[in-house]
């Protein structure tokens, strides 16, 4: 093949403004760009000088689909910063609404955006038409995961309720009670939607790059935890108030969202569902297990197109755990009434999984309780160098193997669409 | 589902059957919330986009922007040049603006770097601001650069207010637009007023019609819906010292959502049309 430059602006069914170019030559991949060109909002300085109590209602609004995580995220840090200890029941709420947006994110994400690449059309809409069924039990999973974030946090997305010490509002017993028994009823649909998954056909291909997660002790975190995990290129564990030692960001032209790398060994990494499972495997519940052994996924899986199933395993896992957890705060016992608050001077790091993967917001306040100096990275921006990565990979193998232009395209975005890159997170 | 134009012909067999209005739907600088609370509403979604033709919708769809279309729902602020070009063409080519969330309608969040915009940009990107973030300006409202038509209101929009304008700019409507300011939506909840336990809340200057959401659930107004044209800043001023709240406090959490608005800064850009 002469030279061939594949170029895709403004890749469809992502969140976010983003472009795509990789130029082959003689069947060679020459260069790869994941251009991000969504606009700058600036929040790292946009909320200097702003209280505690803005600082996370601000920067909920990085991230639309994220925002759970970005609230949950940033009061963790506003509360290490202050010294404030949060009660068991607002740890399990808090848990609650991070997994009600793992619900909205991974339905949305493998619906609306993924499934079509699969079925070859344009969009989900056909769907509604081709296969009524799946099209309005799919709506109905995503519907699930909105109505539980309106219920705990007061709205679908941008919760209300989250507080620096917990919560000002909470449902009542017998909504937590329906909502489990919801929960329950939906698993089924969950592991067809990892069948269906394993069952699309992907390309064979293995990240080169490294992986992150948060881990803890006999559970699968994703907001319980101070410990993360670098593996692939060795085991590295270290305190979520480091992460900033051990993630290394960097300026590219191309990209208004800054690159990272791990910076123990300089490679790319990839942080996603892919990453968790590989990181906390053994604490997935049965169901969700059992699920993922049969649709093939087991760790070590490194080919990046698995985060699709992964995602799918994770709507089982959740959906199960979210259950137990509305059973538990069902009984009543413990409080969300926020806990006072005393600024102080201080640094606080917040970190949790968001849906797309490890989201770090560090905050430095003074003493009454304003911010000094912020600084975030999400999921999609710590993916970005190991995306490229493996675009390189996939269109290199494709191209050697005489793949038309057409088809290299198409993987290449089936590749973008399964990272699930939150461009607008990315960028903040 | 019956479409728009059938709903006319049930009615009345004389009226002309209309063709089917075009909608794209564009994001500009957001987080593209407000997207998804138009798809956050599943049980309604099919019914509502049931009524026109989507002919662009880049979250959802690969299919490609059209060259004709009839109404442009545009969330985000105008935080470029380019952007700045991109809403000025839709003015041209769309016969109907609706601008949806406080991004697009107040400059909304992204709006609170409008001040002193080039520290914040050389303070996020020490080495420049890259080549992939376009020649970057204040950020803006879209009604401070072409005429609006529509807005739906807050951050993010409720998907019923979203369907109610939608419906209004389809169909027609006689409505109002209330500009009363949120305030009275408390008293009308019955919510105990946050002044009283020394709590600065915004509802007293900010425009109504969320139903008082947050105040319900406990936690203060912080102004999304934008300034109601009814507001006395003054009066407000006064009320927040005479709770003994800080002024500057209030101040201070009126740029969140109303930094570009010339009420608040002279020389600002921030007019409203709707």
């Amino acid at each position: 093949m002469p030279r061939t430059t594949i170029s895709v602006d403004h890749v469809a069914r992502v969140e976010g403004h983003g472009n795509v170019h990789v130029v082959i030559e003689d069947g060679v991949v020459k260069d790869v760009k994941m251009e991000i060109v969504e606009p700058a909002r600036m929040f790292e300085s946009m909320v200097k000088g702003r209280s505690y109590k803005e600082a996370s209602y601000i920067s909920s609004r990085i991230c639309g689909i994220c925002s759970a995580s970005h609230v949950i995220t940033d009061l963790k840090a506003v509360e290490q910063a202050f010294g404030i200890e949060v009660s068991q029941r607002t740890s399990m709420v808090r848990e609650l609404l991070v997994y009600g947006s793992y619900l909205q994110n991974h339905a949305a994400h493998l619906f609306v955006f993924a499934t079509p690449d699969f079925i070859n059309e344009a969009s989900i809409f056909p769907l509604a038409k081709s296969n009524p069924d799946l099209f309005a039990k799919a709506l109905e999973l995503k519907g699930l995961g909105n109505r539980l974030c309106t219920a705990v946090g007061g709205r679908s997305i941008h919760p209300i309720t989250a507080v620096a010490g917990g919560f000002t509002h909470e449902i009542g017993a017998a909504e937590y009670l329906a909502f489990a028994d919801e929960m329950e009823a939906m698993v089924p649909f969950a592991q067809d939607v990892v069948d269906l998954f394993a069952g699309f056909r992907i390309c064979d291909f293995q990240t080169q790059g490294d992986m992150l997660a948060l881990v803890q002790p006999d559970y699968y975190p994703v907001q319980s935890s101070d410990t993360l995990r670098f593996f692939g290129d060795g085991v590295e564990e270290f305190a979520t108030a480091d992460a900033f030692d051990h993630i290394s960001e960097y300026q590219v032209d191309h990209s208004g969202a800054f690159f990272a790398k791990r910076a123990s060994n300089g490679k790319p990494y990839m942080t996603a569902a892919l990453a968790r499972i590989n990181a906390s495997w053994d604490h997935l519940g049965k169901t969700a297990k059992i699920a993922s052994a049969k649709a093939g996924l087991r760790p070590p899986a490194l080919n990046p197109m698995l985060n699709n199933v992964a995602q799918a395993v994770e709507l089982v896992d959740a959906l199960e755990r979210c259950a137990r957890i509305c059973r538990e705060l069902a009984k009543g016992e413990g409080s969300c009434t926020p806990a006072p608050v005393r600024p102080k001077a201080g640094v606080g790091v917040g970190v949790t999984e968001a849906p797309r993967g490890v989201v770090v917001h560090k905050l430095e306040f003074d003493d009454r309780g304003c911010v000094v100096k912020a600084s975030i990275t999400t999921p999609t921006a710590q993916n970005l160098a190991n995306l490229e990565c493996d675009i390189r990979l996939l269109a290199g193998m494709l191209a050697e193997s005489g793949t038309s232009e057409r088809i290299i395209r198409a993987e290449v975005e089936k590749l973008i669409r399964a990272y699930d890159p939150c461009i607008s997170c990315s960028v903040h | 589902m019956r479409s728009y134009e059938c709903n006319r012909a049930a009615n009345s067999s004389e009226v002309e059957c209309l063709p089917t209005p075009r909608v794209v739907v564009i994001g500009l600088a957001s987080c593209f919330g407000c997207q998804l609370q138009i798809t956050n509403m599943e049980q309604h979604l099919m019914d509502v986009v049931g009524q026109f033709e989507l002919v662009y919708w880049q979250l959802a769809s690969s299919e490609p922007m059209p060259q004709e279309y009839d109404v442009a729902v545009i969330e985000g602020a105008v935080t470029t040049l380019e952007s700045m070009e991109t809403v000025r063409q839709l003015r041209q080519k769309a016969k109907t603006i609706i601008t949806i969330g406080a991004c697009a309608n107040t400059a909304g969040i992204p709006g609170i770097a409008a001040a002193g915009f080039n520290g914040h940009s050389s303070e996020v990107y020490s080495q420049g601001v890259p080549n992939a973030c376009g020649q970057v300006i204040a950020p803006r409202s879209v009604g401070s650069v072409i005429q609006v038509d529509y807005q739906v209101p807050c951050c993010p929009i409720d998907f019923y207010d979203f369907s109610a304008v939608l419906s209004r700019a389809l169909y027609g409507s006689n409505r109002t637009v209330p500009n009363r300011t949120m305030c009275g939506d408390c008293k009308r909840n019955e919510t105990q007023c946050f002044f009283e336990k020394g709590e600065l809340c915004l509802g007293l200057v900010t425009k109504g019609g969320c139903g008082a959401r947050c105040p319900k659930l406990g936690r203060p107004c912080f102004g999304c819906a934008g300034l109601s044209k009814d507001a006395n800043l003054d009066a407000a001023r006064d009320s927040v010292a005479r709770y003994g709240i800080e002024v500057a406090e209030f101040e201070s959490r009126l740029q969140l959502f109303n930094q570009t608005n010339e009420a608040l800064c002279e020389g600002a850009k921030g007019e409203y049309h709707a």
